[in-house]
């Protein structure tokens, strides 16, 4: 790759970096919770995103970012007060902006340009201070400056060209002239250095009576505008360095009247052996960078020793944060190469751990325990590998602020948004592919969930609805929530589209659960009825697709005058999964552990004929039972219930179901395959696996087969998968 | 000025992009040693090892450590006091650039600039035409 593009590439990830930054720095400022360091690390964000944005020519964001920045430049300085609302606000906006100018740069398309200039607009009357400042226009500001010409064997750099004034101030102790040193000699060697001027201050000079003739009582404050540099200053000092108080320090000549209140132009005396013991200190730890090879997209991987957050859900806050910033970047490549090579080693270890045993060789013999050692580190290794992947889910939870934003001033409602558990991982992939669904859900979350002011103050509540979006762990798995304080799901008006749309027969009963599921199912939602902003074509079928493509589960809950909270399930990572391995006919079959609430031997006084189907008496309950070898097609006849073991599961929305194989082989780790990617989507089938026998198994998708058996089709999903077989 | 491959450079800047541009200019330069360090700590870090650079590019606006304060620990350490600083600039700042002066850098550069300019300045800074 052309290198320019490659550089280019990395532009673009770290304004996505510095824009994250931004936003959450301006949040900080406005609840009035922001240091210093918050401010100054918002301005640099846009100074950087400025500075790459120049030298790929990028004119449009250079300028904007401009204008931005020059505001945000009068905040850090403290001439203009960081006001909620007539400096915030804008900011906000603009900052808006910016990440649109951003996306349009790296991806094509068009900007709203009104907008631009509108909230530039704004940024300027937010700063009148700044709007003064001469040249919008970068390149008239980087080269109108002309370079003071430059003498390279001028060992004092350029300041030999400018001349710089010093201010120092000399207040010899008597020490100094007992031991033979003269202050008028030192001075007079001072001005050699340049052009001084001399204050002499007498304030402590006593009655002439009082008077020690040896003492000193006379100071100097000395303006020295020198080409030379400051350790020049110092050298003339050398030989009385102790016997007099003496500061030398940069006076600065502001072209500015306020340049003096200037905490930039300031310098605070910097303690270098301080700085070196401390930078010495974590030399060990954090090793020079190396020269980086050219790079394709890269992952941030932080250091992080830890095993898989599966293992450690206390881990909530991001291990790239704490790892004190030292992070490599590296191709992405390379990680899922290093994934798939661990996912081999798995593999090959379970081969031999059952060739092993098949060879009846005694697990506590030498060769059995070193087996167990190697299980233990392909564990490990693995749990390792897997947190390369992992990535706080913090790059998704950030975006939404802006969409509630944007969501709150479209409809009208007052929103805030709450966030928390940024920091728990997850892996990238499944972050990435939550975005979508997430935008989606809190969308719906402040345009459907919440009411208007007007309706909350009526009801009791806050005009400001809260909208909350929390991340953690909970069993090895995320759990991801959305929750609103509004009204809640009117089951009555849900129930009565779903008998319009056909989704469900006007005399169905239905339990409050079931109603509030019916918002899942394709076709509940339409075009006709949702508004511009949750309507995009998107219902909340699409949004449980996406997530059951991940492996996850959707739920939800809702409680009248309360407000709604749906819950997302999802797996660690995409690229391992517990599984239990079933036999089915002559298949065998991995069944996702997760899914699986308890396993049982069926009487056959238990199952129960229901038409077509068979119900099976689980305590008090009655289940469906699906016979999953000839659901699947891999049997015409059923299979008789003594014959079998069956696999109770919780499928999705909660719903039970009893699953009914031949028998079950064991329960173990398995790498998946994507099917998808080496054949073709199979309804009925996740993926597939390779077994520790080097046989191919594939791996049940559980929702759907129970989603096919409740149509009542249960042969529906055996065309395809007969050519499968 | 010594061959551009055997002088030691370090680029030091908190944003990946900015490093990697002057890498690329300081190679086509004909420059081979470069290694890079994101923040004015970090670049100290390694002006401390063994065999330190003898040229420091520096950014100004860093977190934990700018490119002042980076500038004032290499002058006042005497192991490394004589290493050439060139500052890098966002934009056309006076007072930064008499600051740095003040401090002792060698020249500044602004941002963004072409591998021309760059040349320029690391050449008036060895005082020499390759």
């Amino acid at each position: 790759m052309d290198p320019m593009e490659a550089i280019k590439i990395t532009f673009f990830q770290e304004c996505e970096e510095q824009l994250a930054e931004l936003e959450s720095g301006l949040l900080l400022m406005e609840a009035g919770e922001a240091d210093g360091e918050v401010i100054n690390a918002v301005f640099r964000a846009v100074h950087s995103i400025k500075g790459g944005a120049g030298a790929f020519g990028l004119d449009d964001l250079v300028r904007f970012a401009h204008v931005f920045e020059t505001a945000l430049d009068e905040v850090r300085t403290g001439r203009l007060a960081p006001d909620p609302q007539t400096v915030l606000k804008p900011m906000l906006r603009a900052a808006d902006v910016l990440a649109d100018l951003v996306r349009v740069a790296r991806d094509g398309g068009t900007v709203d340009e009104a907008r631009v200039l509108q909230i530039a607009e704004e940024l300027k009357l937010a700063s009148p201070v700044a709007a003064e400042a001469p040249g919008e226009d970068m390149s008239e500001i980087v080269f109108g400056f002309a370079p003071p010409p430059f003498l390279g064997d001028e060992p004092d750099g350029i300041a030999a060209m400018i001349g710089v004034p010093w201010a120092i101030h000399f207040k010899p102790k008597a020490e100094l002239y007992a031991n033979a040193n003269e202050a008028g000699l030192i001075l007079r060697e001072l001005g050699h250095l340049g052009e001084i001027a001399l204050t002499l201050d007498t304030t402590a000079l006593p009655p002439l009576e009082s008077m020690d003739p040896e003492g000193a009582y006379l100071a100097w404050d000395i303006v020295l505008t020198t080409e030379r540099a400051e350790s020049d200053i110092h050298d003339v000092f050398e030989f009385v360095d102790g016997d007099c108080e003496l500061s030398i320090e940069a006076k600065i000549a502001g072209d500015r009247p306020s340049e003096s209140a200037d905490p930039t132009s300031v310098e605070p005396p910097l303690d270098v052996m301080a700085l070196i013991r401390r930078v010495q200190g974590g030399a060990e730890s954090a090793p020079e960078m190396p020269a980086s090879p050219e790079v394709a997209p890269p992952v941030i991987v932080a250091q992080a020793a830890e095993p898989a957050a599966a293992k450690a859900p206390a881990r909530a806050e991001s291990a790239v944060s704490s790892a004190g910033g030292s992070t490599i970047r590296v191709d992405l490549d390379r990680v899922d190469r290093l994934i798939d090579l661990v996912g081999e080693l798995v593999i090959n270890q379970a081969m031999l751990s059952q060739r092993v045993m098949e060879a009846g060789i005694a697990g506590a013999s030498a060769i059995g325990m070193g087996l167990d050692e190697l299980e233990q580190l392909s564990r490990e290794i693995q749990d390792s590998v897997m947190a390369i992947r992992a990535q706080p889910v913090k790059s998704v939870f950030q975006r939404m602020p802006r969409l509630a934003r944007e969501v709150a001033a479209m409809t009208g409602k007052q929103v805030r948004l709450v966030t928390d558990g940024e920091g728990t991982e997850v892996d990238k992939t499944v972050i990435e592919r939550l975005a979508d669904p997430l935008t989606h859900m809190i969308r719906n979350a402040i345009d459907h969930g919440l009411e208007t002011p007007a309706d909350r103050i009526a009801s009791g509540k806050h005009p400001e609805g809260v909208v909350r979006l929390s991340a953690g762990h909970r069993s090895g798995r995320i759990v991801i929530e959305i929750s609103d304080d509004g009204a809640g799901i009117n089951r009555a008006k849900v129930r009565e589209i779903a008998i319009k749309k056909g989704l469900i027969a006007a005399e169905t009963i239905l339990s409050e659960e079931e109603i509030d599921n019916l918002i899942f199912l394709p076709g509940f939602s339409t075009a006709a009825e949702v508004s511009d902003i949750s309507g995009r074509g998107v219902g909340m079928d699409v949004v449980k697709r996406s997530i059951q493509a991940l492996g996850g589960r959707i739920s939800i809950s809702s409680r009248p005058g309360k407000g709604s909270t749906f819950v997302l399930s999802l797996p660690l990572t995409l690229a391992v999964l517990d599984g239990m391995v079933v036999s089915l006919g002559e298949q065998t079959m991995v069944v996702p552990l997760t899914s699986i609430v308890e396993t049982l031997q069926p009487k056959a006084a238990a199952v129960h004929a229901l038409g077509d189907s068979r119900v099976i008496a689980v305590r008090d309950t009655f289940v469906p039972l699906i016979d999953v070898g000839q659901i699947l097609g891999y049997r015409a006849e059923m299979l008789k219930p003594g014959d079998g073991v069956v696999l109770l599961i919780e499928a999705d929305g909660g719903a039970r179901a009893a699953l009914l194989v031949e028998a079950i082989q064991g329960q173990r780790q398995v790498v998946i395959k994507s099917l998808e990617a080496n054949y073709r989507h199979v309804p009925g089938i996740a993926a597939a696996t390779i077994l520790g026998d080097g046989r191919v198994a594939l791996i049940l998708d559980v929702d759907a087969v129970v989603a096919v058996s409740r149509t009542g089709e249960p042969t529906s999903l055996e065309p395809q998968f007969q050519m499968m077989a | 000025m010594p061959a551009a491959a055997a002088i030691k450079v370090l680029v030091v800047d908190d944003q990946q992009t900015i490093r990697s541009l002057v890498r690329t200019g300081l190679q086509q330069i004909g420059f081979t040693s470069i290694s890079e360090a994101s923040d004015g700590e970090d670049g100290l870090r390694a002006m401390l090892s063994p065999l330190p650079p003898k040229l420091v590019i520096s950014d100004f606006n860093m977190p934990k450590l700018d490119g002042l304060g980076l500038l004032r620990a290499i002058r006042a350490h005497e192991p490394i006091k004589t290493t050439a600083f060139i500052m890098l600039t966002g934009r056309a700042d006076t007072d930064l650039v008499k600051r740095a002066a003040q401090f002792g850098a060698n020249n500044y550069l602004v941002k963004p600039f072409t591998v021309a300019t760059l040349k320029e300045k690391i050449e008036a800074v060895f005082g020499m035409v390759t």
